[in-house]
């Protein structure tokens, strides 16, 4: 007589406005972040703290951890190769002046986030990457 | 002169990795994301990256004055 009882939508919905609370609320902390006086003691621990808590929380949802031997590892040397040749043309960049001419790829970056719109944005992707990072 | 030469660089590094990604998608061997996984499943280097990442941070958004 009953038929299959229909999905509840009211989790769906607090689920999302779970989500949508926190993606307005870390935003806002962003913008407040980028913001503090830079080199300040406040402003690293703001900018810390804030990649450190994305960690915690990446971890924490980490999937169920495999051994490196369940991973195909073939084809990892020419990334290996790929990253020692991008650290060292970093380096070549860093040790040479003037920066104006021999840009590192921070220096390239600050170029990019030079508003505070730009820096927030940036801010984000940073936290959002950190999590991503620590769930793998 | 110079900082052409240091951007193109940069932009060989950047195709270079997407061409290893194209053919490593083809070949089935391992993507970006799996030589990234391989090397978090570690942990010394884990922490190394994930140390390295916080270091990132700091140095782009605290050691930069912008305003």
């Amino acid at each position: 007589m009953d038929g299959p009882s229909p999905v509840p939508a009211g989790p769906t919905d607090a689920g999302r406005a779970l989500h949508l609370a926190l993606a307005v609320g870390v935003a806002a902390y962003g913008w407040w972040a980028v913001g503090l006086a830079p080199f300040s003691a406040q402003a690293t621990a703001a900018v810390v703290l804030a990649g450190a808590a994305a960690m915690a929380v990446g971890s924490r949802q980490r999937q169920s951890r495999r051994s490196p031997d369940d991973v195909d590892a073939s084809g990892m040397a020419p990334w290996a190769g790929l990253a020692a040749l991008a650290g060292a043309w970093q380096l070549a960049a860093y040790l040479q002046h003037p920066r104006a001419d021999h840009p590192t790829a921070s220096s390239l970056a600050n170029e990019l986030l030079d508003s505070h719109p730009a820096r927030t944005a940036g801010f984000l992707v940073w936290i959002a990457a950190a999590w991503w990072l620590s769930r793998r | 002169m110079s900082r052409s030469v240091t951007l193109l660089g940069y932009a060989v590094l950047v195709v270079s990795a997407a061409g290893l990604e194209v053919a490593a998608r083809r070949r089935g061997s391992a993507t970006f994301v799996d030589a990234l996984t391989i090397v978090l499943r570690s942990r010394a280097p884990r922490l190394v990256l994930l140390a390295a990442w916080l270091w990132l941070g700091w140095h782009l958004f605290v050691r930069v004055d912008w305003q």
